[in-house]
């Protein structure tokens, strides 16, 4: 009898039950529309001026509400069309995870929201800080799904960083302008080219 | 080498596509029938076979329902299953101290 054979069962137990409690929906069509909305929200103030931060903030989270009905009805459509439940225990692991960086988000959002008194270089701190809230959520939820959700997570808590260092180096370029070039760089850009990546990888990756 | 931790590992676990079956319901409070098949790929007929055996051990509990008007049939693991599962997993570590010792 082979020697190894126990800890070669333990060790196939551990990777089983370590992949039983990861998230498994298709990633790709969610980052795609999130990336499509992001990128036309960004396009969208070069011809509506949005300056003032209570008018940043409302048209932002505005923007990420689309984003988060829109994953929940691709979530919820493979759930469906897979015959299984929606909510089931890694969905509800991920979005423990998102939660609460969700939640201080929203606080920021909120306090911008209600604060009339706020200049629009403002706004700039406002990008700064969603975006790496949201990465520091992505990192979180990163635990319970594929590993490369939680590097993704770290592009933009360093994105973010190298934003926050960037705008005191060079001050002019705190503007509200500058904050909605971020917004759509991150929430855009980043999101759609991370999409077409999966879009690819988990492709190949069901085809093996 | 002590043959009697090997002699008393439980066979409905012991075999490779029920330990399977088992280590991922030890882990996920149930699992839907595509999904243990996505996970595992294994074809419709072994999952049902293998479940059908441990279903019968009484370690593992199935729940068929309709959910938005498809057949959804679910998988977990029961408290029974889960002494088997854990003591199962004694035994492997006792086999694997005892290799070491020799």
């Amino acid at each position: 009898m082979e020697p190894n054979w126990a800890s070669e069962h333990l060790q196939v137990i551990r990777t089983l039950m370590e992949r039983s409690a990861l998230y498994r929906r298709a990633l790709a069509p969610i980052m795609i529309t999130c990336g499509v909305i992001g990128l036309a929200a960004a396009i969208a103030t070069c011809f509506i001026k949005i300056e003032r931060p209570s008018h940043f903030s409302a048209f932002w989270l505005t923007v990420s509400l689309l984003g988060l009905i829109a994953s929940f009805l691709l979530v919820r459509r493979q759930a469906l069309k897979d015959a299984e439940p929606f909510w089931s225990p890694p969905t509800r692991r991920v979005s423990q995870a998102l939660l609460p960086c969700f939640v201080l988000g929203l606080v920021g959002g909120i306090v911008f929201l209600t604060h009339q008194s706020l200049e629009p270089a403002a706004n700039w701190y406002l990008a700064v800080f969603w975006t790496a809230i949201y990465g520091c959520a992505l990192h979180a939820a990163g635990f319970s799904m594929p590993r490369g959700i939680r590097l993704f997570g770290w592009m933009f808590i360093f994105g973010s960083t190298a934003v926050f260092i960037a705008g005191f180096v060079r001050p002019e370029w705190r503007t509200s302008e500058a904050a909605h070039y971020v917004m759509g760089i991150f929430f855009g850009v980043l999101h759609l080219a991370y999409g077409v990546y999966l879009y690819f990888t988990e492709k190949s990756r069901k085809s093996t | 080498m002590n043959p009697e931790p090997f002699l008393q590992l439980d066979r409905v676990i012991h075999e490779k596509g029920r330990l399977a079956i088992m280590s991922l319901l030890a882990a996920t409070p149930q699992l839907s029938f595509t999904e243990m098949r996505d996970t595992l790929n294994m074809t419709d007929g072994n999952i049902t076979a293998h479940i059908r055996t441990l279903q019968e051990a009484g370690y593992v509990s199935v729940t068929k329902e309709f959910h938005g008007g498809r057949p959804l049939t679910t998988f977990s693991i029961t408290s029974q299953g889960k002494k088997a599962f854990a003591s199962y997993i004694d035994l492997l570590e006792q086999i694997i101290k005892q290799t070491k010792k020799k």
